[in-house]
């Protein structure tokens, strides 16, 4: 099955130079977004997240220096802050793809409006989480002997790691994200291209290879996207499942578990939504895009933020039922301090942001609410983190020799580098938004013309 | 391509040569300079041992001096020396850093005007001193440490050459009251020697001779070989403790009855006088003492010393029952004012038993000079009185050992000139006005005569890395300087040569004892008869100074001793074997005394006795008396780069709240103060190394019953039809002999016994100096950080499922008469299907075809999971560069140059020294032959006093380590059902249960 190729009204729109039809209005809206000059308040923004960065940088300079004793880190939790961000990165950025090629391939057409700011944010988040990569390992300037290179000393990397399949995992995710999320942008750079002057007319000619919109063209960026989509969709359920596997294939109590690859599968969708969400009720409102982002489609996202809320609270208890089931001592112990051991203020955060709160969506109201949806969105972020925290922290520190059991609490240095994490993907964001269209142009329109031809309304899925 | 002319060209040239010059100068050439001259024995890569002799304490174990191309890099036991036999404890193990230390007086050092120390030359410092005693004449003292006899004796002759006053012994651990109660008992001058390795019955009241007692490590591994033995195998040696706290020693024993302090001599008195009048003891102990023993009733002495009268007569009439039983008298913790009637006492149950002569052995008077305290505090009164003109102070640091009640430190501030021979700063040579700096035992010649018959040589191992002298050469320098009468009665030649001429006639003679270390014999004993006024002893409870309502206990640090051990860096981190606190003092007080004070773990509380006040946190737990406050001793030293916080207190010195006191024979008295506590309101985080000493049942530490063992003895040769009562051991699950590359000839395994372990850490110290592990300090300790690769874990009985939910460590009870405490040695199980192996993303960590779990620190990039997937949390990982940051110099001089040093971000941890492994296979190799059992044993196994570790190849069928370990009746692995298939075997403590009589 084939997508139906674009109406011809839209490919000469695509064409022509300048905007002559009503729909144009799109054009402009969303070409307002990232051509406008910056104002005051993302100078502001980018200047905060621009400190936050250097302080983050800057901190893991020092650490690289002095080591990570600089971190948290105590003898039996090896792995900290660092582990935790990288899970909730890679949780992050998997809404992009998700929305982009299993919703793509399912003719979920509202995806149309957010399908580009959640391809970038899988883009950035993905660069965020392997910068913890390099960030958690004890010495960078040798990390490269994780990569299978031919070498005359016949090293080579041990298959049999999931922290390799890891690696495999998430560089294979970056790029596929990132062709699909250039494929997919290239009709929206020509407009660009067509518009502009100046530098950005250089840039944009160069990114948009040429693209003149003829139909065979599009029958050829039609047939790529699809079967990039193809190639993505198991990328999302593979990605985090290996991630998961990070921590199900080793023997630590509270890690050992059949059941982390799809409960981590959940999770990142989870988080992603939320992140989306999070992320676009403030970029739809400063940018005026309540026309082409309308609360259709926050709705259908938290639809899926319902969904998956339920996933993840089921597995929460199964992880508890099946710790009491199995009878190990160890497990239980583990699970029994989770929630009521020194960690369990994080634990609760876990349970009640991402197990109960996201239920008010049951209510119709709280779905087409817009700040309920921004607070609880924020919140399943919050409780994401500490899901991840929960996870790698508890599991380590009551493990299987009480003489070794042990206390984390993350240190200043290392939540100067979470924040400067937390800044890299801003700042990166903010130049997305005033760089590329924030919106597919070419997708909505679409969309449009489509619904004029059809007479439905704008807003309905089909 | 452009035409390259001449010009280009040139330039070209010229360009290149002149960037290869500039790179070649970026950095110095450095050379590999040969030897021109090989100097004779000595091969690269190829140990030598030297024999010598430890002075770390009086109890002068001999040493093997392990040197590599001339620098001694490990200190290990002499196996022919009759009081350690080739095993040495912690603290012996770590002195080499004395050599090492980065703090020694470089050269003599003079007091200015400024009020500071500068260096000055050997001859001024010399002319000086000679000039000092000339103008103090009469007026001299020699104050000191234990010495050798050599020294000793040359001492004695310069003092009168010189025409100083006189010359005192001051040792802060000395068993000045055993010596009295010998003398008064048996009339003659010496130690009692205790043997317990025959014994079937030991009671020990107070003298912890596994920790700080006469001759530690000796008498741990006859402990052992007691307890090992047996009739058949019955292992029915008992061991009773009895004393006011749970120490490392009472750990080991299988009853405790927590007496109160200075209630020892009291309880040996009763339990005589039940043991005789239920028809043991000897004939004449009978006679002799029977009449004067009746008022002992175990009723009444129970009510004195709070144990019960029921134990009283049980294991008073175990003693009557026992064939060979033992009683050791009270030790320094112990030492109230009526310590010599306390130690009497126990010498006179060991008489009325008939232990003396068997067990214990009263050797000739041996003519010693020994410690006296009343001698020091005399000594102390003529300073203060400005009837010392020259003090000389060696091997000891009386500013710190001596309780300020004592007023040493005002005292010497009247001496006009003090002089000190230490050859590292201390609280003593803060006040001296001339450092005359000795070499370390290591560098130095000198003998030990730990007991008559045993005479121990001492010899220089390494060229001294200071400007420093042998005491002895300078005083003999000083005395020639003297000139006249006195230069003329100084003798012949050096200290070196004194000692040859006191040990033999030729060199060749002398160079044969010097292979062996020493002559070994044994003591003669005396021909004791109990003496007429043995029975005058005023044996009753102890006197105390102030009303407070608990006692305070001064307890001899096993890591640190009297506190000479503070500033070596690994005796403050390798933690107390009870506490497992690091780096810091505490105080124990009992659960029901914490709760009554309204204080909790870490709380910091203040101690009020007559003599002071100490603030300094609470270790709560159940095996100290509710009466009883105990304290280590060691800490509280205000200089040493270890020892103190940047010249301030690390810790608190309890001497300083004791008043200064002595006994019956003039010996110190330690235990004699009551205390109050209050609470502060402070709270201070321990450094501890183990979280929880309660296992959950986890099988880490597995005991088994006496029963079960006779059980197994009786069903001797179908041991696998016991399955059904030991099937918690699963040792037959797999073979870990199948777990290494078949075409290899080994498989490396161990066995460490839990009923031989004491837990006293010469393990641990053997592995740190073995391996290079550094030192991380106290914050890092606190974080986790530790990186000893070898901890002992002590774990109180199979524990419960209480607790864990707070960030303090679960303290079990262990109040229990009943001891049941196990000491597990945890080392890298390099197990078979290791779960560290399989997540390591670059193979630095891997099965070796000997079936080790390999380390290649080069490899590793830290990516820490191995670490995480290791359930025994063996792993250590490197946060910071600790060897740059805790291996000052020279301290990098005694790091073991076949144990690379690791850097900052790799893992790290035990390979069961597969260095020593690769040394042995080598010499094999050259042979043509395989590695026979016990050529090759870890640091660990080396060190360990009672034997507790084998180490050896799994497919040797008759070799140690397959012996020990198929034992179906003991044998466990740790966390067996993980299904790691470990390499080290556990066999399970044996507990005896109460004594029955």
């Amino acid at each position: 099955m084939t997508p139906p190729p674009p109406p011809a009204e839209s490919v000469a729109a695509m064409i022509r130079p300048t905007p002559l039809l009503a729909d144009s209005q799109t054009n402009r809206d969303v070409m307002a977004v990232f051509m406008e000059r910056p104002g005051l308040g993302w100078l502001l923004l980018i200047g905060l997240c621009g400190a936050g960065l250097v302080a983050g940088a800057l901190t893991w300079i020092f650490q690289i220096y002095l080591g990570l004793g600089i971190a948290g880190y105590s003898h039996p939790i090896f792995w900290g802050a660092y582990i935790v961000t990288f899970v909730f990165w890679v949780g992050i950025a998997h809404a992009g793809t998700l929305i982009s090629a299993i919703l793509f391939l399912f003719r979920a057409r509202w995806r149309n409006a957010i399908n580009r700011s959640a391809e970038a944010m899988t883009i950035f988040a993905v660069f965020t989480a392997q910068l913890f990569l390099g960030i958690h390992v004890g010495r960078i300037w040798k990390a490269y002997f994780i990569l299978p290179y031919p070498n005359q000393r016949a090293l080579w990397v041990n298959f049999k790691s999931p922290l390799l399949w890891d690696t495999f995992a998430i560089s294979t995710y970056t790029l596929i994200s990132l062709i699909f999320f250039y494929v997919g942008l290239i009709p929206d750079l020509a407009i660009a291209r067509d518009r502009t002057t100046g530098w950005r007319k250089v840039l944009y000619g160069a990114l948009a290879l040429g693209w003149q919109g003829t139909s065979r063209q599009w029958k050829s960026h039609t047939r790529t996207v699809l079967h990039l989509s193809g190639l993505a969709t198991p990328l999302v359920l593979s990605v985090h499942s290996v991630v998961s596997w990070d921590f199900a294939v080793s023997i630590v109590p509270g890690w050992h578990a059949t059941i982390f690859a799809p409960y981590f599968v959940a999770g990142a969708i989870f988080s992603g939504f939320a992140m989306v969400l999070t992320v676009m009720i403030p970029v739809r409102r400063i940018f005026r895009l309540e026309h082409i982002i309308t609360d259709y489609h926050f709705e259908n996202m938290t639809r899926f933020l319902l969904l998956t809320s339920v996933i993840i609270g089921y597995a929460y208890g199964i992880e508890y039922f099946i710790a009491w089931y199995s009878g190990v001592e160890a497990e239980r112990t583990s699970f029994w301090l989770r929630a009521f051991g020194p960690y369990w203020i994080s634990t609760w955060c876990m349970i009640i942001f991402n197990g109960v709160v996201p239920h008010i969506f049951w209510f119709k109201w709280a779905r087409t609410h817009v700040p309920t949806i921004f607070v609880v969105s924020t919140l399943i972020n919050i409780g994401m983190w500490f899901e991840r925290y929960v996870i790698i922290i508890t599991g380590l520190s009551r493990e299987y020799n009480p003489a070794v059991w042990g206390h984390y609490t993350p240190s200043i240095p290392e939540l100067l580098i979470v924040i400067g994490s937390f800044s890299f993907f801003s700042i990166a964001f903010l130049l997305f938004l005033k760089l590329f269209p924030v919106i597919p142009i070419s997708e909505v329109k679409e969309l449009e013309i489509h619904a004029r031809s059809h007479g439905h309304a704008t807003s309905e899925a089909h | 391509m452009p035409e390259l002319d001449r010009r280009e060209f040139l330039k070209i040239v010229g360009a290149s040569a002149g960037a290869a010059a500039a790179v070649g100068c970026s950095d110095p050439v450095s050379k590999l300079i040969p030897y021109v001259v090989q100097p004779e024995e000595i091969t690269p890569g190829i140990p030598l041992y030297y024999a010598s002799t430890c002075l770390e304490c009086p109890a002068a174990c001999g040493l093997h001096v392990k040197t590599r191309e001339g620098r001694p890099i490990k200190l290990e036991g002499n196996p022919d020396h009759p009081i350690n036999r080739g095993s040495l404890c912690g603290r012996g193990q770590t002195s080499i850093g004395r050599t090492y230390h980065p703090d020694r007086f470089a050269k003599p050092m003079r007091r200015g005007a400024d009020g500071t120390l500068a260096p000055i030359e050997w001859d001024e410092a010399i002319a000086l001193l000679a000039a000092e005693l000339g103008k103090a004449s009469g007026r001299t003292w020699v104050l000191g440490g234990t010495t050798g006899p050599t020294a000793s004796e040359f001492l004695d002759r310069w003092v009168e050459a010189v025409g100083a006053a006189g010359r005192v012994v001051y040792e802060p651990f000395a068993p000045e009251a055993l010596v009295g109660a010998t003398r008064t008992l048996f009339g003659v001058e010496s130690e009692p020697i205790f043997d317990l390795s025959g014994a079937d019955l030991i009671l020990d009241f107070g003298s912890d001779f596994l920790e700080t007692g006469l001759s530690p490590v000796e008498h741990a591994r006859q402990l052992a070989t007691a307890r090992d033995a047996g009739e058949a195998g019955t292992r029915a040696t008992r061991f009773v403790y009895i004393g006011p706290r749970l120490s490392m020693t009472a750990s080991n024993a299988d009853e405790w009855l927590a007496a109160k302090p200075g209630t020892e001599g009291l309880l040996a008195l009763a339990l005589a006088n039940v043991a005789l009048s239920s028809g043991g003891g000897t004939d004449a102990g009978r006679a002799a003492l029977a009449p004067s023993l009746a008022r002992f009733d175990a009723a009444s002495v129970a009510k004195l010393s709070g144990v019960p009268a029921e134990s009283i007569e049980r294991i008073g009439r175990a003693l009557a029952q026992a064939k060979a039983p033992v009683a050791l008298p009270p030790g320094t913790a112990l030492a109230s004012r009526r310590a010599t009637a306390s130690c009497g006492a126990v010498l006179l149950l060991d008489w009325a038993l008939g232990a003396v002569g068997k067990g214990v052995k009263i050797p000739e008077n041996d003519g010693r000079r020994r410690s006296s305290y009343r001698a020091v505090l005399a000594l102390v009164d003529l300073m203060k009185t400005d009837n010392v003109g020259v003090l000389l102070l060696h091997g000891s640091n009386p500013v710190y050992s001596l309780p300020p009640a004592a007023r040493f430190a005002e005292a010497l501030e009247r001496v006009p000139f003090v002089v000190s021979f230490a050859s590292a700063p201390d609280e003593t040579t803060a006040r001296a006005h001339l450092v005359l700096p000795d070499h370390t035992p290591l560098e130095s010649w000198g003998d030990a005569s730990p007991r008559p018959g045993v005479r121990s040589l001492v010899q220089p191992t390494i060229r001294p890395l200071r400007d420093t002298r042998a005491m002895v050469d300078t005083l003999l320098d000083v005395g020639r300087a003297m000139g006249g009468a006195v230069a003329a009665r100084m003798p012949e030649g050096s200290f070196r040569s004194l000692v040859e001429a006191a040990w033999s006639s030729s060199p060749e003679a002398f160079r044969q004892v010097l292979a062996v270390g020493g002559r070994f014999e044994n003591p003669r004993p005396a021909a004791v008869s109990l003496a007429g006024d043995a029975l005058q002893l005023e044996v009753a409870e102890p006197l105390l100074e102030g009303d407070g309502e608990f006692v305070l206990l001064a307890v001899p640090s096993p890591q640190l001793y009297d506190g000479r051990a503070a500033d070596l860096p690994w005796q403050q981190e390798i933690s107390d074997p009870v506490t497992k606190i690091t780096w810091t003092s505490w105080a124990e007080l009992s659960f029901a005394t914490c709760e009554r004070l309204g204080v909790e773990y870490g709380d910091v509380v203040a101690i009020e006795t007559v003599a002071g006040t100490l603030e300094l946190p609470v270790f709560p737990r159940g095996g100290v008396r509710d009466d009883v406050i105990a304290i280590p001793t060691g800490q509280g030293h205000t200089v040493g780069r270890w020892a103190s916080l940047d010249g301030k207190a690390r810790g608190v010195n309890v001497i300083a709240a004791l008043p200064s006191l002595t006994d019956e024979s003039g010996g110190r008295a330690w235990l004699v103060a009551r205390a109050n506590a209050r609470k502060t309101g402070g709270h201070f985080r321990f450094a501890i190394d183990q979280d929880s000493q309660d296992q959950r049942g986890r099988r880490l530490g597995l005991a088994t019953p006496l029963s079960a063992f006779a059980a197994a003895g009786a069903a001797h040769g179908e041991a696998d039809a016991h399955g059904g009562d030991h099937a918690e051991h699963h040792l037959r699950e797999f073979d870990a002999a199948k777990d290494s590359d078949a075409n290899s000839l080994y498989r490396w395994g161990m066995a460490i016994d839990l009923d031989r372990c004491t837990g006293c850490k010469a393990c641990v110290a053997a592995c740190y100096i073995e391996n290079n592990i550094p030192v991380v300090g106290e914050e890092e300790v606190r974080r986790g950080r530790i990186m000893s690769w070898l901890r002992i874990e002590r774990w109180v009985g199979d524990g419960s499922l209480e607790g864990g939910a707070g960030l303090d460590p679960i303290l079990p009870d262990e109040s229990g008469s009943i001891v049941d405490v196990r000491h597990a040695a945890l080392v890298c199980q390099q197990c078979g299907a290791a779960p560290c192996e399989p997540v390591c993303p670059v193979i630095a960590t891997y099965h070796n075809e000997d079936g080790l779990n390999g380390m290649i620190y080069n490899r590793c990039i830290g990516t820490r999971y191995c670490a995480n997937n290791c359930p025994y949390k063996v792993r250590r990982f490197n946060w910071y560069d600790f060897q740059i940051h805790n291996w000052p110099e020279p301290m990098p001089l005694m790091l073991n140059p076949d144990v690379t040093v690791r850097g900052q971000g790799v893992m790290e941890k035990c390979t069961f020294c597969v260095q020593r492994v690769a040394f042995a296979r080598q010499k094999a190799k050259d042979e043509q032959r395989p590695i026979a059992d016990g050529e090759v044993t870890t640091a660990c196994a080396q060190a360990c006093p009672t034997q507790a570790i084998t180490f050896g190849n799994l497919k040797d069928g008759a070799s140690a380590v397959v012996r020990k370990s198929d034992d179906p009746v003991r044998g466990y692995h740790a966390l067996h059902e993980l299904n790691t298939r470990p390499a080290v075997t556990y066999l399970a403590k044996v507990t005896r249960g109460p004594v029955e009589g």
